[in-house]
């Protein structure tokens, strides 16, 4: 088994060791430290491979699934898997470092949390590496699986299983639209593999699918990356254990969607459709969420708008770099490969600082038990350390310098700007919007970045409010943020470095049309670019942002007249119990559990159905050139048979309808004799005979026969029903009777008594040619016989409900 | 001729006789059924060996070649379903054991129960319409008295409902078969497939089609389901279960063969119907699966739901779209019956089957909470489990054929079901224990087996898919290529 592919089933291979190590170590050893391995590793592991990505080099394995459908477990590493690959990783072993200390070891069910956690990790792994779209699907769909179990972790709290639900609808219900755009793709394409779908390209823009399989691939993307207006689950999914909403729901799962339109843009980008699409969506989310997160009161919240948001300004950002593939290499191009860069740079930002914030709330709330803004506050300096955590993080969120956010901030405003100026794709009229939403929604994001910091490390301190004494976090749990913040300081003194080895390879991947020989130009990236306009808007930002936060208490109410039906998240539940409802009363509608009902349902169905095939397809044909002449007899016996039948109808009494029914089945046998068969005339007579008696003994104990009475409206229903069927079969069986298309092979049977040393053609038939026929009607006599004896013999005590309910 | 072919229809009859023999001796019984069902799979798997071999494998009953005597016909498809049929009713029998109790065990439980297999097996393995009529018969009397086995009020009056509807698909067989009969003058499917092919397919004989659409519409439930959930949701579970896996797969079976062999000359009619019909029966089943907050209700629907997504498969008469129906039809026989055990289960240790009278079950018995949550992603399709890949191809089936409206409803009708299921997981199994095991209705002692069987099945089955891929494959090129059939029923070299 290839290295690559091997690695990805590290993680679900230890989470089956899991189970074990729990029972066998607690309370002793707290089981993070065993799972603290597997990410350790498989970083280090993944280290190794940046000196030939760098290079220009990709790496490719294949381990073969269902080679006969070409659905294989292909892995490629090329510059965006291997960042997603150490981000997952690099981030997942913090994560579990950090929750050793956060999880108790003696009250929590951790066996749970880590199998989870590891499901979560090989699956993201296989995502990002997998060239197979199916493959690709599978291990999306485990992504949104393990993070609905992680949601719901502490199942018992009903928050938990609403917000687990909530995200599993969207995130699967996205999960499937992409199934089917990846379907689509590999109709026009012939093959599930991104790479060959990547040569293809011109075939995939030129068919008309290509739209359809455009939009249902974003659906994907935007679900799980928490888009407007699919964000609604992210912030409930914020019912999460921290080190999880640090992992999955800021640092890693929610950029999935991310990493499929990176992956996704040398088949899309260079359309219009996709750079309107992806930037626009983006740049309303990045709006949407900074406006929400402001007014949040609890701190996970809070950062649950700020990530989506953030999300949203690294979709625009490669929507806008998308523009680049429309210009091809040259210079016109360069400006639009500078989105590209900020966006895969701006996602590595991210990750660090909110991943560092994550983790500080997650000791606020561990150590002073609340998240809520109202209660916290003059935490800075019973917990320093954190308070300098908190002022690194969410400055580099605001994008201020020195922290590696200012400077893809600056990059994306430069990008913004930049394509505000395009003269493609009906920017001239729109473009200017571009920098006005980046604007607006950076003040906010600055307003937020403020609160986070200043509501809950300045003011007053209220120990009364708050469940526990307030102390400074163990040093294990501070250790994780503190690498994240230094990482943040970090790449702001040498992002080049970063750029060099990781960023650019990435961008060389995403836009592989622009790539010669691996090798792509991006410009480096220096936190100084002179007086431009992206520093003026920045200082303007600043300088708004600080005065919306000093007069945040005059203006905060203007949300309240935001009218509270008309939020997504409302509008979301109360869809919810409305189809409930409404499915309720369409199916109770018709599922009335009347059998008449259902007869009239069927029968219905036949009339229309066959009648109108009959209608339609020229079926109904009347040939009697064939036919015998009618005889008197014959005559006579048909009109007593109709007159029989309707007395049955008409009857008051039950024994005038037996006897109706029997005069009925002997006139048949009557029939049987004119045509000259005189065993089946007996067979019936015994049979009418038999079936009169039985009925005239059973009906002797049953009560009177009351006159039915029902609507005009139920009776002719009921008229035109049976008058329909018996019209509809008897124009069909009249057809039928005149259209002979073949020869009978009955004419085999006729010398029975050489083939078979039978006189009689039927006998033959019956216990010989069709033998089988007749041994399973005598079982199924038999079967009738249990059947009637279990009925009269077993009788037991049960209700109205299946006799599992007790 | 193959004389192994008649074997997974008279072993069952002849243990189901001895056993009605033998009545007192419940041990005897459980021995004896197990070792039928277990030797018709036995059978099967030879059979699917010999196939791949060797081609189809017939054998004329009685010496009398097709199409003059009844042939029975062991084509790919038939065994493996055949095989999935022993695989799913061993299961259910174990399961029987532990949970039908000593009256029913009495009453010749397990004779009707083999007889029901006589009659499935006879559907799929016969080569003659007629007698897929009297199997049928067999198959239907005995699920007649399964239904209303133990008298009970419920069950009483879901077989009143169950057994009317189904007597009246009967008749309207007989009458579709007459038609046919007195149009092209033969009943053997291969004779049936040349001859229609021989003379086009004209509006008549589309019309008669169309009946016998209807009336495996009947049995299969698609759009005519009015009689299913009432009917399964009165037996007890292992009851219920081996219905919801089978029976309605005998009716898809039937629809399969009738369109795929004899009647495919004019799909813009006949498969277009069904596309229809399978498009409403998914949607409405899949609003009946989510309306309600009763675990019976909600597994009954979702059988419904199953059966139009196997037809939205069958409707494209295309490769992609059967090989999904195929692989898809496995996995809901095994998912179908797996899920329904489980929702037994839990009912039997509630007491109740409203979801809003229990919760938490998962902190006694975790097993079977996972088992569930496996069995729940399975039914929806999610991989890498056995629904995944028939998922797929149905998908891209529909897709391919331009019935995109087919495939969208497909896959947010899997949502709704997965939704549906879930419910059943997240409220029951979630959320704070109320009962211990004092106050527990029941135990789960002996119940876990059958469970934890079919649950490893439908993982082996998602992650390897290639293990069976060369048979279903084979049954595909079948069915898309009736020359093949007719050639070897009609012994045309």
């Amino acid at each position: 088994m290839p290295w690559l592919n091997m690695t990805i089933f590290i993680p679900f291979l230890f989470a089956l060791l899991v189970p074990f190590i729990y029972k066998k170590f607690t309370p002793k050893i707290h089981t993070g430290w065993f799972v603290l391995v597997v990410p350790i590793l498989i970083f280090i592991y993944l280290l190794t491979y940046i000196p030939a990505i760098s290079n220009g080099k990709f790496i490719h394995s294949s381990l073969p699934w269902i080679p006969s459908y070409g659905i294989n477990f292909t892995t490629y590493i090329d510059g965006l898997s291997l960042i997603f690959g150490l981000l997952i990783t690099g981030i997942g072993t913090l994560v579990v470092l950090y929750s050793i200390f956060y999880l108790s070891k003696h009250r929590e069910a951790l066996n749970n949390f880590y199998v989870y956690l590891l499901l979560f990790m090989g699956a993201m792994l296989g995502l990002v590496f997998s060239d197979n779209v199916l493959v690709l699907y599978v291990f999306w769909e485990l992504t949104s699986i393990s993070s609905l179990l992680l949601i719901a972790y502490w199942y018992e709290r009903e928050k938990s299983r609403y917000g687990a639900q909530k995200s599993m609808l969207i995130t699967i219900f996205g999960g499937l639209a992409m199934l089917a755009g990846f379907i689509m793709l590999s109709i026009i394409t012939d093959t599930y593999s991104i790479r060959e779908m990547f040569t293809k390209v011109d075939s995939i823009v030129s068919h008309s699918l290509f739209l359809p399989a455009m939009l249902l691939v974003l659906l994907g993307a935007f679900t799980k990356s928490a888009q407007f207006p699919f964000s609604i689950w992210l912030p409930d999914a914020m019912e999460a254990p921290t080190p999880i909403s640090a992992y999955l729901h800021s640092a890693t799962m929610v950029k999935a969607g991310i990493y499929l339109v990176a992956r996704m843009t040398p088949i899309f980008g260079g359309t219009a459709e996709w750079f309107w699409i992806v930037s626009g969506i983006g740049l309303i989310t990045l709006l949407y969420g900074s406006v929400n997160a402001v007014r949040q009161t609890d701190l996970k919240a809070l950062l649950a708008y700020s990530t989506i948001s953030q999300l949203g300004l690294i979709m625009s950002l490669l929507g806008i770099g998308s523009a680049a593939m429309y210009f091809g290499i040259g210079d016109e191009s360069e400006v639009y490969t500078v989105a590209i860069l900020a966006a895969i740079f701006h996602l590595i930002n991210h990750s660090t600082f909110k991943g560092c914030l994550f983790m500080v709330v997650g000791i606020i709330d561990h150590e002073t038990g609340t998240r809520d803004i109202r209660k916290l506050g003059g935490l800075m300096n019973l917990m320093p350390v954190s308070f300098t955590l908190t002022i690194i993080g969410t400055f580099a969120m605001a994008g201020l310098p020195p922290f590696n956010g200012f400077l893809s901030k600056e990059m994306f405003l430069t990008a913004v700007l930049n394509v505000s100026q395009m003269s493609v794709f009906n920017m001239e009229s729109l473009g200017s919007l571009f920098p006005i939403v980046a604007w607006i929604a950076s003040i906010f994001t600055f307003v937020y970045s403020m609160i986070l910091v200043f509501k809950t490390f300045r003011g007053k301190y209220r120990p009364e409010r708050l469940e526990k004494k307030v102390h400074e976090a163990p040093i294990g749990m501070l250790l994780p943020p503190i690498v994240l913040a230094s990482l943040v300081i970090g790449i702001f003194f040498f992002p080049n470095i970063l750029s060099n080895y990781l960023l650019k390879p990435a961008v060389a991947s995403i836009l592989p049309s622009l790539a010669m020989g691996g090798e792509i130009y991006v410009k480096k990236i220096s936190a100084w670019h002179g007086w431009n306009t992206e520093l003026y808007m920045t200082i303007g930002i600043v300088v708004f942002g600080t005065l919306l936060y000093i007069y945040l208490r005059k203006w905060i109410r203007i949300y309240l007249f935001y009218p509270q039906s008309m939020t997504l998240n409302n509008m979301y539940n109360s869809g919810m119990e409305k189809s409930e409802d409404l499915f309720q009363s369409i199916t109770n509608r018709y599922m009335t559990g009347s059998i008449r009902d259902y007869l009239v349902y069927i029968f219905a169905f036949i009339i229309f159905i066959i009648g109108g095939a009959l209608w339609l397809l020229d079926g109904i044909s009347f040939d009697h050139s064939q036919d015998a002449s009618i005889s008197v007899y014959e005559g006579g016996i048909v009109i007593s048979m109709v007159i029989s039948a309707v007395a049955v109808l008409l009857s008051n009494s039950r024994l005038t309808s037996i006897v109706a029914v029997g005069a009925l089945g002997l006139l048949v046998s009557f029939l049987f004799v004119l045509f000259r068969a005189p065993d089946l005339a007996l067979t019936q007579l015994v049979v009418e005979t038999v079936t009169t008696a039985l009925f005239l003994l059973c009906f002797y104990h049953l009560p009177q026969l009351r006159k039915e009475i029902s609507k005009v409206r139920f009776k002719a229903t009921n008229a035109i029903i049976s008058i329909g069927v018996g019209v509809v079969v008897t124009i069909f069986a009249l057809s039928v009777n005149g259209t002979k298309l073949f020869d009978s092979i009955s004419s085999f049977y006729e010398n029975s008594y050489e083939l078979a040393g039978a006189q009689n053609i039927v006998n033959a038939i019956l216990v010989d040619f069709r033998g089988i026929d007749t041994m399973l009607e005598i079982l199924v006599l038999a079967i009738a016989g249990i059947g009637v004896y279990t009925l009269i013999k077993l009788r037991l005590s049960g209700g109205d409900e299946n006799e599992g309910t007790k | 001729m193959n004389n192994l072919i008649i074997l997974p229809i008279i072993i069952p009859i002849i243990a189901g006789l001895l056993m009605v023999i033998f009545k007192k001796s419940i041990k005897f019984q459980r021995i004896l059924s197990i070792f039928a069902i277990v030797s018709t799979g036995a059978v099967a798997v030879i059979l699917i060996n010999q196939i791949s071999k060797d081609g189809i494998q017939i054998l004329h009953l009685g010496g009398w070649k097709a199409p003059f005597g009844v042939s029975m016909v062991a084509d790919m498809f038939a065994t493996i379903l055949i095989l999935v049929t022993s695989i799913v009713a061993v299961c259910c029998l174990l399961f029987a054991f532990q949970s039908i109790g000593e009256k029913r065990e009495a009453y010749y439980f397990y004779p009707l129960f083999l007889f029901l297999i006589t009659g499935v097996n006879g559907s799929f393995m016969t080569g003659d319409i007629f007698n897929l009529f009297v199997c049928f018969e067999v198959m239907l009397v005995s699920s007649y008295v399964l239904i209303s086995l133990g008298g009970t009020k419920i069950q009483l009056r879901a077989s009143i409902q169950y057994i009317l509807i189904n007597v009246i698909s009967s008749f309207l067989f007989l009458v579709a078969i007459a038609f046919l009969y007195a149009m092209t003058g033969t009943l053997n499917f291969a004779h049936l497939a040349q001859r229609v092919a021989e003379v086009g397919q004209d509006g008549l004989l589309t019309t008669v089609a169309i009946l016998l659409l209807i009336v495996f519409s009947l049995k299969a439930g698609l759009f005519l389901f009015y009689w299913l959930p009432g009917s399964y949701s009165a037996p007890p579970t292992a009851i219920s279960a081996i219905f919801a896996a089978l029976l309605t797969k005998v009716g898809i079976y039937a629809i399969i063969r009738t369109f795929y062999l004899i009647f495919y000359h004019e799909p813009q009619i006949t498969h277009l119907l069904i596309g229809i019909l399978a498009a409403i029966t998914m949607v409405l089943g899949a609003i009946g699966a989510v309306a309600y907050g009763d675990i019976n209700r909600i597994l009954t629907y979702n059988v419904i739901v199953g059966v139009g997504f196997i037809l939205a498969g069958v409707a494209t008469l295309s490769v992609e779209g059967i090989t999904g129906s195929l692989y898809y039809l496995i996995h809901d026989m095994i998912v179908k019956a797996l899920i329904f055990l489980l929702g037994g289960t839990v009912i039997h240790l509630t007491g109740t089957s409203k979801l809003n009278e229990f919760s938490g079950l998962i902190r006694l018995h975790p097993q079977l909470g996972w088992m569930f949550f496996i069995a729940a992603l399975s039914l929806s399709g999610i991989p890498p489990l056995s629904g995944f890949l028939g998922k797929v191809f149905i998908t891209e089936g529909t897709f391919v054929t331009g019935y995109f409206w087919l495939g969208g409803i497909g896959l947010l009708t899997s949502l709704m079901v997965l939704y549906s299921i879930m419910k059943i997981f997240i409220n029951g199994f979630w959320g704070y224990t109320v009962l211990t095991e004092e106050t527990e209705k029941g135990t789960t002692k002996g119940l876990m087996l059958p469970i934890g069987i079919l649950t490893a099945l439908t993982i082996a089955l998602g992650l390897g898919s290639e293990g069976i891929q060369t048979y279903v494959d084979l049954a595909t090129q079948t069915l898309m290529n009736p020359e093949i059939y007719i050639r070897a029923v009609l012994g045309i070299k």
